[in-house]
């Protein structure tokens, strides 16, 4: 038996019953495959439709991201992290400045944290509406696809308004934000969230009562709790599986604990529950988002340490040390102290954190990414061995790996 | 007009003049470029926005691009949607060479056209190195504006219309081959 | 979610009871307990802290230290990251090894490490005796050494274009400062302040 992964299928070993005979076959799946989120490889070995064995090869995506931080100023980085985990991009920025912002032991303003926790928690409904559609669409429904697309504009008009950019934000800065808010945003998010629930409903209407999906779905993939931590699943697929943790509410960061918001838990562990236990998370996102933008007061939206961030322009005009401070932060940054950090957040996936490693330059020295999909892809394994290769797909599709977020 | 010649001339005439098999050159041209099947190659984030401009806002479909073929046997045109690997580099050259002539590549994003804000061990940093490219795409992603645009720049250079930055013209692609 | 008032929560109780059986030393680093153990005992340890209630895995990380301001010791740490449920505690274990010292695996105990002790494997070069699948994750097969050592260039290379035109990273970034036109012939005025060509005097916002 070779442990070589095959360019072509391989016939590893034949039995006879009778007259009948099988084959042990091990199949690659992917990289380039319409169902594999992203640049997956799965090598299988097969019994006719059973899967034995099961070994993800990734690595397709490798972009280096913690080796280039090391060479980035501290604020530089920020553009970086959000191509990390390209569906929840605004996750990944929060992370970071919040592990940078506890090196500096920096104070963000109360209308920063509050900006900052209504965008993420959109950014969240916009990562778990493309998993709702591409996990359909990975099932053979059609038309999902086309309505949760729909949703993900008007989501991305939002986002455009704020940041400028649709996708890959780099809004946040550490010490707050980069620029306010826009007039007319207040409008178009209440407008959002009066709209919303009809629209879940709409997706609602098109799947969840149907028989072939619910044959599909429900006993396709069950992991225990225990198997769930031994293969160190985070976020949405551990909390269907019994794992009660959510670092929003076990860990509260950038203002969590005053919003109410429920984290829903279930029992099964089946490919059903992953899939209505993002349906519920996101109406959850939809009651923080109207909560944050209920609590929205005009205020400052950056920390005022001049050693952060830059002094308002009318200062330098007056002030020497305004000068001095505006002179060290373009042309080097800051220097936060030496030592290490590592601050968890929930990200649509499950626990994204970032370890700092400061030596007191203006670059890091070690940026490590606890990124959620790499150790959810080890959870594939005990959930596909011993059933069928459909029932793989819809697993995949339903542990919703972001290849970014796999490779770095 | 070449198409009323066709109606209008001799056989023998539309044959000596050229005019025929220019015509319908002209004709598989345009059908070429009306009906560009992009091969799913989506890598990193600008996957997503070319997802994006499939959906009913953007819809790609309407300039020809119905489908997204899995099998690069039935695909025209790759569009290379994020960055490219080193790791994954041969097995796009693989796919590439499995898509039938003609075929055209687009290369989406500033990673894919050159290395973007990626320049370390990890990243290829033109894709034209690994397989030819017909139109670059900027942008950090792109906006499906932006690759709608770029696949109407492919229609045209298919179709013959479409001059290089020197005004040069490019050639229309091959109705057939000939022996 | 926190242990009650007066009850230390289980990171803590864990923390002392490795620093007093296992050679552990303690140290704090902005609010967190880590606790430094020799290598060879850092699967009991492990074991030690899961039954103790340290039932998450979140992470096992490599530092390398050769370019650090004033470090002495070992080269590499390898950072064993542990969180309870059951008062959202959480400890870090670290192991410094030198260049070609092997860690011991926690994989054949927590199948969840695989995946994070072949990343440390493939990007630092550190082995983990045991595991059961040691090989490279990330990075491609031809690749020799191992990218994230301080040692390891970054790869900076040039992009090439098909009709012979050239970006240069470094003069690309001469360009953009002001200082000199660089290969792509474009000056950037990015830290100075633009001047538009077409209104020589008019001075813009930096």
């Amino acid at each position: 038996m070779t442990t070589e992964a095959p360019g072509r299928a391989q016939v590893l070993s034949t039995e006879q019953h009778g007259d009948f005979e099988t084959k042990l076959m091990r199949i690659n799946v992917g990289p380039v495959h319409p169902a594999t989120h992203g640049v997956l490889r799965l090598v299988i070995d097969m019994d006719g439709e059973r899967i034995v064995r099961l070994k993800p090869r990734i690595g397709y995506l490798h972009t280096g991201f913690e080796k280039t931080m090391e060479n980035r100023t501290w604020q530089q980085v920020v553009t970086y992290t959000n191509r990390m985990d390209y569906a929840h991009s605004m996750g990944h920025d929060l992370a970071y400045v919040l592990a940078a912002e506890k090196l500096l032991d920096a104070r963000v303003p109360e209308r920063a944290q509050r900006v900052r926790v209504l965008l993420t928690e959109l950014n969240r409904i916009a990562s778990h509406l493309i998993f709702l559609g591409t996990g359909l669409l990975d099932m053979g429904a059609l038309t999902p696809f086309f309505y949760t697309m729909r949703e993900r504009e008007t989501i991305f008009d939002i986002l455009e308004m704020v940041t400028g950019v649709r996708m890959n934000y780099g809004y946040f800065r550490v010490g707050g934000l980069s620029k306010d808010l826009p007039d007319g945003f207040e409008e178009a998010v209440q407008a959002f969230i009066d709209d919303f629930p009809s629209k879940l409903d709409q997706y609602q209407a098109l799947y969840a009562k149907n028989d072939i999906w619910l044959n599909r779905v429900k006993g396709a993939g069950v992991i225990s709790r225990e198997t769930a931590l031994e293969h160190a699943l985070t976020g949405p697929s551990a909390r269907a599986s019994g794992v009660n943790l959510d670092f929003r509410k076990a860990k509260p960061y950038s203002g969590y604990e005053d919003y109410d918001f429920d984290v829903p838990v279930r029992e099964e562990g089946d490919a059903h529950a992953r899939l209505t236990m993002r349906v519920l998370e996101m109406e959850q996102s939809l009651r923080i988002v109207q909560q944050a933008l209920n609590r929205l007061e005009p205020g400052p939206i950056r920390d005022p340490d001049r050693r952060i961030s830059l002094p308002p322009r009318h200062e330098l005009e007056t002030s020497m040390e305004a000068v001095i401070f505006h002179f060290k932060l373009v042309t080097e940054g800051f220097h936060p102290p030496k030592g290490e950090v590592y601050v968890p957040t929930e990200s649509a996936r499950g626990e994204l954190g970032y370890y700092l490693v400061s030596d007191g330059g203006s670059m890091p020295y070690r940026v490590k990414v606890r990124t959620p999909s790499l150790p959810n892809l080890q959870s594939l394994e005990p959930m596909c061995i011993d059933g069928m290769f459909a029932d793989m797909i819809v697993n995949i599709a339903t542990v919703d790996p972001v290849m970014g977020d796999v490779d770095k | 007009m070449p198409l009323k010649d066709l109606f209008e001339k001799d056989f023998q005439e539309l044959e000596r003049d050229g005019i025929l098999f220019t015509t319908l050159s002209k004709l598989v041209a345009w059908g070429r470029s009306n009906s560009l099947y992009p091969v799913t190659f989506g890598l990193a984030c600008c996957a997503l926005e070319m997802m994006q401009s499939t959906n009913a806002r953007n819809d790609m479909a309407r300039f020809g691009s119905e489908v997204f073929r899995a099998s690069p046997r039935q695909a025209d045109v790759m569009i290379v949607a994020g960055r490219l690997s080193k790791k994954m580099a041969p097995v796009m050259r693989r796919v590439y060479e499995q898509m039938p002539e003609p075929k055209w590549v687009i290369s989406m994003g500033a990673c894919a056209s050159s290395g973007g804000m990626f320049n370390n061990y990890a990243i290829v940093q033109n894709v034209d190195s690994v397989v030819p490219v017909d139109i670059y795409v900027p942008g950090c992603p792109p906006r499906p504006e932006a690759l709608i645009y770029a696949v109407m720049q492919l229609q045209k250079k298919v179709r013959g219309e479409a001059f290089d930055q020197n005004g040069v013209q490019l050639p229309m692609v091959e109705g057939w081959s000939r022996p | 979610m926190s242990a009650p008032t007066g009850a230390p929560s289980v990171a803590e109780t864990i923390a002392t009871e490795l620093v007093e059986r296992m050679q552990g030393q303690r140290s704090e680093r902005f609010d967190q307990t880590h606790v430094t153990l020799p290598a060879a005992r850092i699967r009991e340890a492990v074991r030690h802290a899961r039954a103790g209630g340290l039932e998450h895995l979140s992470d096992v990380m490599g530092i390398d230290w050769l370019e650090y301001p004033g470090h002495q010791g070992p080269r590499f740490t390898v950072v064993y990251n542990l969180y309870s449920l059951r008062d959202a505690s959480r400890l870090m274990l670290r192991v410094n090894v030198d260049e070609d010292q092997p860690v011991p695996s926690i994989t054949p105990q927590w199948t969840g490490a695989g995946f994070f002790e072949r990343e440390v494997y493939d990007l630092f070069g550190i082995e983990f005796e045991g595991h059961p699948d040691l090989r490279k994750l990330v990075t491609p097969d031809d690749l020799d050494g191992h990218p994230l050592r301080k040692d390891f260039p970054l790869g900076e290379t040039p992009t090439l274009f098909g009709d012979g035109r050239f970006l240069d990273p470094a003069s690309f970034r001469a360009g953009m400062m002001g200082q000199d036109r660089g290969r792509t012939g474009w000056v950037g005025g990015a830290r100075k302040g633009v001047r538009s060509e077409q209104g020589k005097g008019e001075g813009g916002e930096a």
